[in-house]
Parts: structure tokens; C-alpha cells; sequence
């Protein structure tokens, strides 16, 4: 495990993060036909904490169905998994995402007294940045850095990887077989 | 627990991927009844949609890796699941071996030797080359052979804007040589060149299993087991020779199916894990390690990826997955500079889609929410990557253990790996690191930048060598201790020179099935 730490790590030069601004509105018109679902496994709480998180690394992530495409794969074996993260620490896939999201909400209240859910745009930018720094004040397991790699590579994938975030990023899709459905 | 017994076949196989499945192929076509057990699912060509997301039920889902070092973690996304392993998403990348690659420790003091040069392998190559179709065109820097036998892929956007910079530094840059049909070849279609290889190729233009070898094997009469997990290779009381496989079906039931010559074709380290797995009284630390070399000289490719924007339009999302264009200038100068050991190749102009581990997004890893977005929308047209891949020594303290801490669902252990760069080859992959960025730059790119050192490949653990007291093998891939069984595999590899390994995968490959054709009378009873 401490060698994929490290691994993921190296991956994100700390040096490099500049503050930006949100998008407001998804471009994404796929996100608009995600409908809000009852969770398999997370709480409603730990799906809105985890969509809210992918929202500020991803602008529309949490329209384009972010929590319920992590929920949906978690639910089910690991050979059926969507997921990233099977690459890469596959031992307990659901326990990685529930102590990620508690320890967002747990940093958060050191931090600003808050819940993640109760920041301000501009206080939860700086979590994000923190995650990318490794500059987290109390979040320790999972390694934050890590879980900002992993949530930032879901939020891409609902939001940018699909056929319509190929067709708003102005990427000929090329499929041989199409998927059935974005995720 | 109540033990299926089944009908003893000549050959049994373990695994179903590129090696499992040429080797069923060969041996099934010459006569022998041979028998495939694959831990995973039947795949069809209908599972290979083009998508990173759903090709994720591609990759491995068997026990986790275990994984310590500074040159880990690469195990689970290069390994497969199901028919035909990770023949199902790999890059089709093809070149062989050099010949100093062979030698390096009688040329250099360091590493290993083969117990094989690579005039005993070019014929082999040559074979390969023909049987899985590749296309290239002659490069001055690769070993000698016969032409391939479909011309190049043509040069990609992305590679026309890098090929500048290679031209500023005074290096060849060269049409890639690739297991992926440029036109029509062996009733299998050219590539349309759409660039989700790795997400399968249900067209069949770069050669997998399921097109290629598979029906090949099975109109040779080989059966495919499938959810059949092989725990342990089972021998005689006298430990000398093999008596066939213990599997684990899917209904959790133990198997045993009797064998005359057992085959383990798995990934390089479950090849390492199910020897190490087959301890008995006669083989107390595993079977075939007798010289305590068994699970030891794991070795990878240490990979840079170098990344860039350009002015000019890239068209990043179309080629192959693999690299359309190649250097091997100065390979075969494994010493560059003072401390620094290995050789290197630049793969160059790999297609990039926005997600999954290579796609452009994650190029870019610390940025997110609007710079995120304004990256991605350039990077999609001006995008551009190269990955030089660097030589590792093997070292016996990189190795393939079993981790009795851990157990998998059936509660065997778990294989550990640890493997950490050596110093000389960290420095070459060091200066391969700033030639890299040096030839973005003078590519004319707006913004270069370099990726992390990670792992690429997995090798050893099972070599093969003369010497029966510091290798597994011996040259065909065969215990030295229990002469019925073979190991088939990059697991062989005493050494892993600085290119992709699955031409010399299955050159090896062809190489032990005609020895067990040739050797028929003696190996069955």
C-alpha cells in the first residue's frame, strides 16, 4: 500500500496547483438526463458529500450522476466494477470511498466548523488545493492525495469520458462497439 | 472438501491470454489433447466496447497484488481477466530483443544472461512476426529478421508535430512496428486507426486471442475451462514428476485434473505464485526452487511519459493506443554516462482519449475545476505524449514472495511483489528524462512537462538459465527439477532489455512447443 501512496503522489506535483473559479452550469447535456436515485450503498449524506467533492475538481460532475456511478459500482463484484481505483487498490474498494468521504467532512469541520456540504465555494476550492498539496490537517486515512486522484478520475469519467463529453470536448467518438450506456 | 476428479488429458494449461492460448494452439494442432483453464470469464468480441469505463471489466479481478517498492503498481491494470488474459487490451507494441540484450552479464558485470542468444531466437521471431501479423517498416536500429510482413501504419499528426524535435536532437524517428494490421491481413481487417485498442479490438486488426489464436485452438479440438482457478500443481510421490492441477471452479469446488505435461502460461507473477503455491515434502520451498532463485529477478521497465502542447493540430484521440512512431537510436548504448546503466526506447504519438490512466486528463493531475476544463478543451486537438522506456537490472532482491498474511477468497496467499529501481538505471532513466523534454521543446511545443516514473510490464520470477542451481528453467522454459513441467511466459525472461515484451513472449513460446512436439515420445507416457 505505501507504494502506491507514493505512486499517486509523485503523480501530483504539489508545485504546481493555481487557484481557479468553478463553473456554475454543467456543459454537459448528458448530465441533465442523470436522474437522482435511491443509493445501494452509500447514505444519502455520503453521496451528496461525494458529489459535492467531484463538483469542485469537475464542474458538473454531481449532475452527471458522479455518486451513483461510484454507488453503482461499489454495489456489485469487482470484476463487474467501472471504477479506476480497481487498478490500483482493489483490496476493499467501498471501505476506500466511506473513509474518504468521512475524512472530507472530518477535515472540514477542523478547518471551518462546517460540514463539507455547508462550505462556501471558495472554502471548499481550498480543500481540494489541500488534497493536491497533501496539506491536509487531520484527513490521514485515506491518503487524501490519493482519494483526490481517484474521485478526480470518476468525475472525469462521467463528465469528459462518455459520448456526449467527447462530443462537448469536440472529440469524434470512433466507436466500434458503442457502450450501451455512459456508465 | 469433496474432490472433482476429471478425464486425464495430455497437456493442461493454465491460462487462457497471448502465451496460454498460442501455446493451446500449437500443441493442439499437432495432435496432443490439450486442456485451457482460465481463472476468469468467457469474453466475446461483443465485450469490447469502445469505451476507458467499460473496457475497465477487461483487466484483472482475481486477488490483489500485494505490492512494496519504488517501481510498483502497475500489476492490476496490465493484467487480464477472462479468455484470452490481457491479450484483450494490450498496446500490440512488437520488437525484439537486442542481441547485447542477451549478454549483458558477460558484457557488463551486472545483471544476467540468457542461456540463449538471440541467434537461437530469430528464427522464432521471424515465425511470430508472420503468425500475428505486423507491420513496419525496416529500421537500421532493430535487430536483424525477416521483413515484416504488412508495410507501416502512416505517420499520425501527433507524431509529424514531435518528429521535429527528434530531428533538432539529431535522433531517427521511425514508423512504429506493431501487431496491428495495416491493411487486410489473414482474413482480418486493416485498422481504421480509432484509437481504442486498449479498450479490445472486436475488429480483430490488432491481433488478440479471440480472433487469432482461439479459433485456431479450438478447431484443434482444445477445450477452454473457464472460472477455473489453478491453486497448485500437484506431483507423484517422489516429487519427480508432475501427476496434473488442482482448480478451484466457481462454484468454490476443488478439481483435480491429471495431466501428462502441465503448462503454466499465466502472468508473470501468478506463474511465480502458483510454483511457489505447489510446495510439497520433496519441494518444501516451492516447486522447481531447488535453487532458490524461484520468485526472485523481477524486473520492469522503468517508463517516463513525456507530455506536451503544440500549435498545430494533433488529433490525439485517433492512432493506436500503442505509439505510432519509434526510436531505438542509441539503444544499444547501455552505458550513457558515468553511473547511469541501461538501454532505452522512445515510443512515441500514443492515441490518448480524455480519461482512464493514460488520457489526457490525468497528463495533468493537480489541475481541476475551470483550468481542468480550458486544458482539456486544448488538449484535445494540440495534445501530444512520448514514454521512453528504461532497462532494469535484475537484482534477486526484486521478487515474487507469497504473503501468508493475506489470502485471497480461497484462502491461499497472496503474492507480494517488491521491486526498486537501481540506482545506475535510475539515473538513465534520469537523463532519458531530460533528452525527453528537450526534444518537446524543440518540437515547438507551448508547454512540456513530465510524468512521474512509474513501472511498466512485469517480467522474471521463473527464469531460465544453463545452470540448475541459479535459475527455475532451463531454455524451453522447463523445470529444471520436474521435467514435465513448462512455464510459458515473460516469468522467463532473465533480463528484460528496454522494449515491449510480447514478440519475445511468443517467440519463446513457439520455441518450447516445438521442443514438447519434438520431445512428444519422451514426455507422455
Amino acid at each position: 500500500m505505501m507504494g502506491r501512496r507514493r505512486f499517486v503522489t509523485r503523480m501530483i506535483p504539489t508545485t504546481l496547483w493555481t487557484g481557479v473559479f468553478m463553473r456554475g452550469l454543467s456543459r454537459n447535456a448528458e448530465a441533465k438526463t442523470v436522474e437522482q436515485t435511491s443509493f445501494k450503498l452509500f447514505t444519502q449524506n455520503e453521496a451528496e458529500v461525494l458529489a459535492a467533492w467531484c463538483n469542485v475538481i469537475v464542474s458538473g460532475a454531481q449532475q452527471a450522476g458522479v455518486a451513483q456511478f461510484v454507488d453503482q459500482s461499489l454495489s456489485g463484484d469487482q470484476a463487474s466494477s467501472l471504477l479506476l481505483l480497481r487498478y490500483l487498490n482493489a483490496n476493499n474498494m467501498a471501505d476506500f470511498y466511506r473513509k474518504g468521504i468521512l475524512g472530507i467532512d472530518t477535515e472540514s469541520r477542523s478547518r471551518f466548523g462546517f460540514p463539507f456540504l455547508q462550505l462556501t465555494g471558495s472554502q471548499r476550492k481550498e480543500m481540494i488545493a489541500a488534497a493536491v498539496a497533501s496539506k491536509m490537517q487531520v484527513w490521514r486515512d485515506p491518503d487524501p492525495n490519493f482519494f483526490y486522484f481517484i474521485s478526480r478520475s470518476d468525475a472525469v469519467d462521467v463528465v469528459y469520458g462518455t459520448q456526449a463529453g467527447f462530443a462537448d470536448l469536440g472529440i469524434p467518438y470512433l466507436a466500434h462497439i458503442p457502450p450501451p450506456k455512459p456508465w | 472438501m469433496t474432490e472433482i476428479s476429471h478425464e486425464k488429458v495430455e497437456v493442461v494449461i493454465a491460462g487462457s491470454g497471448i502465451a496460454g492460448s498460442t501455446m493451446a494452439a500449437e500443441l493442439g494442432e499437432a495432435g496432443f489433447s490439450v486442456l485451457v483453464l482460465e481463472a476468469g470469464p468467457e469474453r466475446r468480441l461483443s465485450d469490447m466496447i469502445s469505451s476507458q469505463i467499460w473496457s475497465r471489466r477487461l483487466r484483472w479481478a482475481g486477488p490483489e497484488v500485494q505490492e512494496t517498492g519504488d517501481l510498483v503498481g502497475a500489476a492490476n491494470f496490465a493484467m487480464g481477466w477472462g479468455t484470452g488474459g490481457a491479450g484483450l487490451h494490450w498496446y500490440a507494441n512488437w520488437y525484439r530483443l537486442h542481441p547485447d540484450d542477451f549478454h549483458v552479464r558477460s558484457q557488463y558485470g551486472r545483471s544476467l544472461d540468457w542461456p540463449i542468444s538471440y541467434d537461437d531466437l530469430r528464427p522464432w521471431y521471424d515465425h511470430a512476426q508472420a503468425y500475428f501479423g505486423v507491420s513496419g517498416d525496416d529500421d537500421p536500429n532493430a535487430p536483424p529478421g525477416a521483413p515484416y510482413p504488412m508495410p507501416a501504419i502512416p505517420m499520425s499528426s501527433q507524431s509529424t508535430a514531435i518528429k521535429r524535435g527528434f530531428d533538432a536532437e539529431g535522433l531517427t524517428l521511425t514508423s512504429n512496428t506493431l501487431a496491428v494490421n495495416s491493411v487486410p491481413y489473414d482474413g482480418r481487417a486493416g485498422c481504421i486507426l480509432d484509437g481504442w485498442c486498449d479498450a479490445g479490438c472486436p475488429i480483430g486488426a490488432l491481433a488478440n486471442p479471440l480472433v487469432l489464436q482461439w479459433p485456431r485452438a479450438k478447431k484443434a479440438g482444445v477445450e477452454l475451462r473457464h472460472n477455473a482457478y489453478v491453486a497448485r500443481i500437484e506431483t507423484d510421490s517422489a516429487g519427480s514428476k508432475a501427476t496434473g492441477v488442482i482448480y478451484i471452479d466457481e462454484n468454490g469446488q476443488e478439481n483435480f485434473q491429471p495431466a501428462d505435461i502441465v503448462i503454466s502460461a499465466c502472468h508473470t507473477i501468478w506463474n511465480a505464485r502458483l510454483l511457489l503455491l505447489s510446495s510439497d515434502d520433496t519441494h518444501p520451498n516451492g516447486l522447481g526452487n531447488g535453487s532458490g532463485t524461484l520468485g526472485h529477478y523481477f524486473t520492469s521497465h522503468a517508463l517516463t511519459t513525456i507530455h506536451g502542447l503544440f500549435e498545430q493540430e494533433t488529433e490525439p484521440h485517433t492512432g493506436v493506443s500503442g505509439a505510432n512512431t519509434l526510436c531505438l537510436d542509441g539503444y544499444d548504448n547501455k552505458q550513457p554516462a558515468k553511473d547511469a546503466f541501461g538501454s532505452r526506447a522512445w515510443l512515441v504519438g500514443q492515441a490518448a482519449k480524455p480519461n482512464d490512466l493514460l488520457g489526457t486528463a490525468l497528463a495533468k493531475p493537480e489541475v481541476f475545476g475551470a483550468a481542468l476544463d480550458d486544458y482539456l478543451r486544448k488538449a484535445s486537438s494540440h495534445y501530444g505524449n512520448m514514454t521512453v522506456l528504461c532497462e532494469e537490472d535484475s537484482i534477486p532482491e526484486n521478487r515474487i514472495t507469497l504473503d501468508p498474511s493475506k489470502r485471497d477468497r480461497f484462502g491461499l496467499p497472496q503474492a507480494h511483489v517488491t521491486n526498486s529501481l537501481p540506482r545506475a538505471n535510475v539515473v538513465r532513466s534520469e537523463i532519458a528524462r531530460s533528452e525527453g523534454l528537450r526534444i518537446f521543446k524543440a518540437a515547438g511545443t507551448s508547454e512540456a512537462w513530465a510524468g512521474p516514473r512509474n513501472p511498466m510490464h512485469m517480467i522474471g520470477g521463473t527464469i531460465m538459465g544453463s545452470d540448475p542451481s541459479s535459475s527455475v528453467t532451463n531454455s524451453f522454459g522447463q523445470l529444471h527439477e520436474v521435467e514435465n513441467v513448462f512455464v510459458a511466459g515473460a516469468s522467463l525472461f532473465p533480463t528484460p532489455g528496454a522494449v515491449n515484451p510480447t514478440s519475445t513472449l511468443a517467440a519463446l513460446v513457439f520455441r518450447v512447443a516445438d521442443y514438447i512436439r519434438t520431445n512428444r515420445s519422451s514426455l507422455l507416457p
